[in-house]
């Protein structure tokens, strides 16, 4: 979009005034919206920042690292079960969320040897595989999930005077910002294009002197350890899990955000999880036909605007850019 | 580029139109309407329950036919949550400050999931479709505005095995149940009657399923294993319908009881021929379709308003005393409609029956557990007839 003349340039995160501008605008309307907005807003909002944190780590492992992935709804249950257990053992919210994420992380590391030998799809299987088998262990086992009773979870408490739901939406506000920014700063890193070389050609990678072992495996920990703290804010924010909450459809949402939002782009999975939150929301009057509006707005998505909705966003950036001349 | 401007604009306005319901005093009543919302899981795994918000939304119509509750029309929102929890919170906190009332929620998964927000949001709720216990650890003071009618499964196993041992001569009983509360809920129950029919029956034991299980030939050598005399089934038609078949195919034909959400006569269609001579449990405040006058009488309205129920027409039934309900308590309200006052017009309902049908349900100020029954039915040339009278325990809050 812009002329980048040096490293620094291209490292920036706001390029010009009026993004700075539009930016801050948004996130003191983000701020503001407990203030002014309803219940079901407060919901809506608190549900899509949890969701894009997933997103944006599905859209490392797919978007930026090129791998296939359909396992998401078991890291999702990894993050949500250790939080659950961990919170109700008493930990802080802070360390189970972390200790949620590492331990999606730590499966995240195993499901990613696959893909040293594995691609495309056979790579999915794997992990659908993964994601089945997930779910099938902890309707299982009581001991990990309450069985198909679920597990009762501490809900986020009321903060400062705020309402429970309010506390809730500014703790999973600062964590969508949080990881949009570490996501921005991930991807201009030199792992960021590690990862994207991988992508591209991962022969000419490794000849260039990335370690494939290392990054593939680095961006499942990743991708995987985002899925959980997706899985652990879900959680807190709904109070009750049961494994029927992470079956092969929440991988298949998963997937279709980061698809739809844009591959290989942070604000594409924003987009994303505000697509597959919203769209079931807005039409949910139209009862059984829910589904089915959901998958013709995705045909058409995909038929108008290849590059998802973060393609859509960049070319609405583009003509504002010139505004008004064109 | 003007497109996406106006996609934007559409999405602003549609974003802030709950904003806007904000304003009114009295959610969801207007001079001439009264709003009532559900969420249900019309797609999804659990869609056939869509037949109960077409049941509901059918009712609202009858009565609409002539001339509403004291001037004011039903005006019947239902929003479909596939079944996902999160989905179904969404719809709620969505409806809030537009309904007088929720009618109803369905589905443990989901009433779990948005338990916290029915007690805190002061919304009244006629019918959660699910196991009554997870209000029993609630505080008093805040389900004061929810109002069920819906059979506990510890009380209703009870009572199956008991009516099986005592009336129909059955020695042993094995439990094929899902592997959650439902399924425990049942396994309780048949002990607690075991140890009061004191050595008359026995309990052979207990074989789950999990609810994606297809394959249940190995639950049926299991339950052969148990050679028990009758097999209580506690999960989905489903599943019911296989374990029926794999039995049969292995020479096993013991008798069948069934929870009562297998109540429904649409179990022939499901499990064939197999399930003449089962015995199913149906819900106490529902007569059976075919069998009763008064639910004949229902099911003839309600097809009229929607013909899409032919087929269905025990969830469409069942559905429709949710309206039956509510319709109701409007009525005890009086033209002063309020939450508040909807919530005491509840309150003082006594010994109603929806449509003359089902055990009487009793609320009060102490008891919102309006009616805690069930009927033991036999599976009779494609009808379920009932062959007990009302079973009704005591209410559990």
């Amino acid at each position: 979009m812009n002329l980048v003349e040096s490293y620094k340039d291209d490292l920036k995160l706001i390029e010009k005034p009026w993004t700075g501008c539009w930016i801050t605008m948004t996130v003191i309307a983000l701020l503001l919206l407990p203030w002014f907005g309803n219940e079901h807003l407060i919901y809506m909002g608190t549900l899509i920042f949890i969701v894009s944190v997933g997103i944006m780590g599905q859209n490392i492992l797919i978007g930026y690292t090129g791998q296939i992935s359909l396992g998401q709804a078991g890291f999702l249950a990894i993050g949500a079960f250790s939080f659950g257990h961990m919170a109700q053992m008493g930990l802080p919210i802070g360390l189970a969320l972390l200790g949620a994420g590492c331990m999606a992380a730590f499966f995240g590391v195993l499901v990613g040897f696959p893909s040293l030998r594995l691609k495309g799809p056979y790579l999915a299987i794997v992990t659908l595989g993964f994601g089945i088998a997930v779910y099938q262990t902890f309707a299982s086992f009581e001991v990990l999930s309450g069985g198909r009773m679920g597990l009762v979870i501490p809900k986020f408490p009321a903060l400062f005077g705020l309402t429970r739901e309010a506390s809730m939406y500014y703790f999973s506000l600062f964590l969508g910002i949080a990881f949009t920014l570490a996501t921005y700063n991930l991807i201009s890193s030199y792992m960021g294009r590690a990862f994207v070389a991988i992508r591209d050609n991962d022969i000419a990678a490794e000849v260039l002197g990335v370690n494939l072992t290392r990054y593939k495996l680095l961006s499942f920990a990743i991708s995987s350890f985002y899925t959980g703290i997706h899985g652990a804010m879900f959680a807190m924010f709904m109070g009750f899990i049961d494994p029927q909450m992470f079956n092969f459809s929440e991988s298949l949402i998963i997937f279709v955000a980061v698809v739809i939002g844009g591959l290989a782009s942070v604000e594409g999975a924003i987009f994303g999880a505000a697509f597959v939150i919203l769209v079931p929301q807005v039409f949910s009057g139209y009862k059984e036909f829910v589904p089915v509006i959901f998958g013709v707005t995705v045909i058409f998505i995909m038929i108008f605007e290849p590059l998802g909705l973060a393609g859509r966003w960049f070319k609405m950036r583009l003509y504002y850019r010139n505004w008004p001349f064109r | 580029m003007k497109k996406g401007l106006f996609w934007i604009l559409l999405l602003i306005i549609c974003m802030s139109l709950p904003v806007a319901a904000m304003a009114a005093d009295s959610p969801g009543v207007t001079k001439d309407e009264v709003t009532i919302g559900m969420t249900c899981p019309m797609s999804g795994p659990a869609a056939l329950w869509s037949a109960m918000a077409l049941g509901n939304s059918a009712w609202a119509k009858h009565i609409n036919d002539q001339g509403g509750i004291h001037g004011r029309k039903i005006k019947f929102v239902a929003k479909d949550d596939g079944y996902n929890p999160s989905r179904a919170l969404a719809n709620l906190t969505e409806m809030k400050n537009d309904v007088l009332a929720f009618g109803c929620v369905i589905g443990s998964a989901t009433a779990n999931a948005s338990k916290d927000f029915l007690l805190t949001s002061k919304v009244p709720v006629v019918h959660v479709h699910a196991n009554p216990r997870i209000w029993l650890t609630t505080p008093v003071a805040q389900r004061r505005h929810i109002f069920i009618a819906y059979p506990d499964y510890v009380d209703e196993a009870e009572a199956v095995t008991n009516y099986a041992v005592t009336k129909l001569s059955v020695k042993t009983i094995a439990l094929f149940g899902q592997n959650d509360d439902w399924g425990k809920g049942a396994e309780e129950g048949i002990q607690k009657a075991i140890k009061k029919l004191a050595g008359k029956g026995k309990f052979a034991g207990f074989i789950t399923f999990e609810p994606t299980d297809r394959a249940v030939g190995g639950h049926a050598l299991k339950l052969k294993e148990l050679n028990a005399d009758a097999v209580v089934i506690y999960g989905p038609p489903t599943q019911a319908a296989l374990i029926i078949k794999e039995m049969s195919k292995i020479g096993y034909k013991p008798k069948i009881f069934t929870a009562n959400p297998l109540g429904d006569p649409l179990m022939y269609k499901i499990a064939g021929p197999l399930w003449e001579g089962a015995y199913p449990a149906a819900s106490g405040n529902v007569s059976m379709p075919g069998v009763e006058p008064q639910a004949d009488k229902v099911v003839d309205i309600l097809l009229k308003y929607e013909p899409t129920l032919k087929g269905r027409e025990f969830l469409g039934v069942t559905g429709a005393t949710t309206m039956m309900l509510i319709a109701e308590g409007l009525k005890k309200a009086g033209p002063n409609l309020t939450r508040e006052s909807f919530v005491k017009a509840m309150e003082s309902i006594k010994d109603f029956k929806c449509e003359g049908m089902g055990a009487p349900i009793t609320f009060s100020a102490s008891q919102h557990h309006g009616l805690n029954a069930i009927r033991v039915c036999e599976a009779k040339d494609g009808k379920h007839v009932p062959i007990s009278g009302y079973m009704i325990f005591k209410p559990l809050f």
